[in-house]
């Protein structure tokens, strides 16, 4: 066999080796876990920063604009910022650009209150606490002593309690979204008269306090596609809310535009941006371990590993095989 | 009239809603509220229109027994079964959205995992096409092949093994060569936006009028 045969069949190598190889390296990190320490990016620590300042009379909303195919990148975006805020007692209200995003913000809630989950939150739902709010007691502070006071003990791993309506609500997804931004630079009730459950917005202290997005403190829209533009046209141009990216890898590079002219406060790009803010949450003790995002960094630096290999193999054969001053070559390469 | 009617409408909706965003004034805000009121109702009919279409489109492939029209069924039953059980059947019964229903069961374990997994095949067809046109045949090749394998690298922890040289080379890329170029392109698309916009308002560009423009 020539020696120009061998880089032929190189170039011309059956793919389902390189699916091969990609499944392998997908796999094997996950199943060692390296844990490769994460350096953080002034574009997260932005939004962490801006996080951190926040407080109990302070509300943030969490775009979950986008569908499942990118969740894998988007949720711990999310989780990690939830988690922020509820550690904060920052409320949270929790929308959809998509119609899909609804059920990704379900599945957010319930990971950051499911009992399985480090760290978790124990949900209070709205109806289950109605007594106090008819009391007139809905102060963060005021109402978690009240109901502890009432015989209520936090289980075993859950780091705090999240009352429905008081700590977040699940507003879901309305069509023509970028308008019904616009029109919850009004009223946010206007545009949601009820929740996600059919619970009455009007009657929720977090609305309350903050009846409109000029009453809210930062939008996070965690986003797969351009979505997250519309909260910068309608939401940052129109009333100055402050506005935070979180969006897949292959669109973090779009937006860095947003952060030079200061119209977002930051961005997470990618898997490696939710990570980031992970290492930021247990570096700052807000939460003891990281999360999926951080445990998923083994396999894309493994998977960057094998690509770049690929691809220097293949120059390697594309020019010792001569190739490069052939002007088409054969064969599928 | 045909024509004529939506071209005035477009024009006159056009101009009005460029007004009304730069004067502060409140029966300005009074036009915008209304605007905010009519376009969903707006949109909801076209939502009708496109379901009726595609349900009109698929029942004829059945009927016609068409090519591969087996598959529509499959867009037939979920865009019928799926408001059904969220909107129609009680919770009770397994409908609605609640957790244990059954709208809830076919989000979480049908729809999720196949869009899931259509996402995550691109990783193997990104591998596969990488290797055969990644090729360094030029210089400006060689330049994208170079910030390609930077930035890769430095967006991964393994790339701070190499130093923090590789990670902070490929943060620049992203933050000043790559920051100009999609300034230029964002401009160039905005520009584009506000001229096809204009031609639209003005009656110049008319292909949104269908065969009725012509």
């Amino acid at each position: 066999m020539s020696a120009v045969n061998i880089w032929e069949k190189m170039l011309n190598v059956d793919r389902r080796w390189i699916f091969l190889g990609i499944g392998i390296v997908s796999i094997v990190p996950f199943l060692i876990g390296f844990g490769m320490p994460i350096t953080t990016t002034t574009e997260v620590e932005g939004i962490f920063n801006y996080m951190n300042e926040l407080g109990p009379d302070d509300a943030i909303f969490i775009g979950f604009d986008f569908a499942p195919g990118t969740q894998a990148e988007n949720m711990p975006m999310a989780v990690a910022v939830m988690r922020h805020a509820f550690h904060n007692h920052t409320s949270v209200f929790m929308t959809a650009y998509v119609p899909l995003g609804k059920g990704m913000a379900v599945s957010a809630l319930d990971y950051v209150t499911n009992p399985k989950t480090d760290g978790y939150y124990e949900r209070v739902l709205f109806e289950d606490w109605a007594d106090y709010r008819e009391a007139g007691i809905t102060k963060k502070d005021e109402l978690t002593a009240a109901w502890e006071s009432d015989g209520n003990v936090l289980s075993e791993g859950a780091v705090g309690w999240v009352f429905e309506g008081r700590d977040y609500v699940l507003l879901g997804y309305l069509p023509l979204f970028h308008l019904v931004i616009l029109g919850m630079t009004g009223s946010i009730e206007t545009q949601f008269p009820v929740d996600y459950h059919g619970n009455s917005i009007g009657e929720m202290p977090i609305l309350m306090e903050h009846k409109s997005l000029r009453d809210v403190d930062l939008a996070v829209t965690t986003s797969g596609s351009s979505a997250c533009v519309a909260w910068i046209t309608y939401a940052r141009e129109k009333i100055g809310l402050p506005i935070a990216f979180g969006v897949t890898g292959v669109m973090a590079t779009d937006y860095f535009p947003y952060i030079q002219s200061g119209q977002i406060v930051g961005q997470m790009g990618g898997l490696r941006g939710a990570a980031e803010y992970e290492v930021l949450l247990k570096e700052n003790g807000i939460t003891e371990t990281t999360d999926k995002a951080f445990t998923g960094m083994d396999v894309q630096s493994a998977s960057h590993i094998f690509i770049i290999l690929l691809i220097v193999m293949g120059n390697i054969a594309f020019f010792a095989g001569g190739f490069h001053k052939q002007t088409r070559l054969k064969g599928r390469r | 009239m045909k024509r004529t009617v939506p071209l005035m409408i477009v024009m006159v909706g056009g101009i009005l809603m460029m007004l009304q965003y730069f004067i502060p004034h409140q029966y300005s805000q009074v036009i915008f509220n209304n605007y905010l009121e009519w376009a969903p109702i707006v949109g909801a009919f076209a939502l009708i229109l496109g379901v009726g279409s595609l349900t009109r489109l698929h029942t004829h492939k059945i009927r016609r027994k068409a090519k591969n029209w087996q598959y529509s069924w499959a867009v037939l039953i979920p865009l019928f079964g799926m408001p059904l059980f969220g909107l129609i059947i009680p919770q009770s019964l397994g409908g609605g959205s609640d957790v244990h229903g059954v709208h809830d069961f076919l989000f979480m374990h049908i729809q999720v995992p196949i869009q899931s997994t259509m996402f995550s095949l691109l990783a193997f067809y990104i591998a596969s096409a990488a290797f055969r046109a990644f090729r360094a045949k030029s210089a400006l090749a060689t330049i994208l092949l170079l910030a390609a394998v930077i930035v890769m690298l430095g967006q991964v922890p393994i790339g701070d093994v190499f130093g923090r040289w590789l990670p902070n080379t490929g943060l620049w890329i992203l933050r000043y060569p790559n920051l100009a170029a999609k300034r230029a392109i964002m401009l160039g698309v905005g520009f584009g936006m506000l001229a096809t916009n204009l031609k639209i308002i003005f009656g110049v560009e008319r292909n949104w009028l269908g065969g009725a423009g012509k």
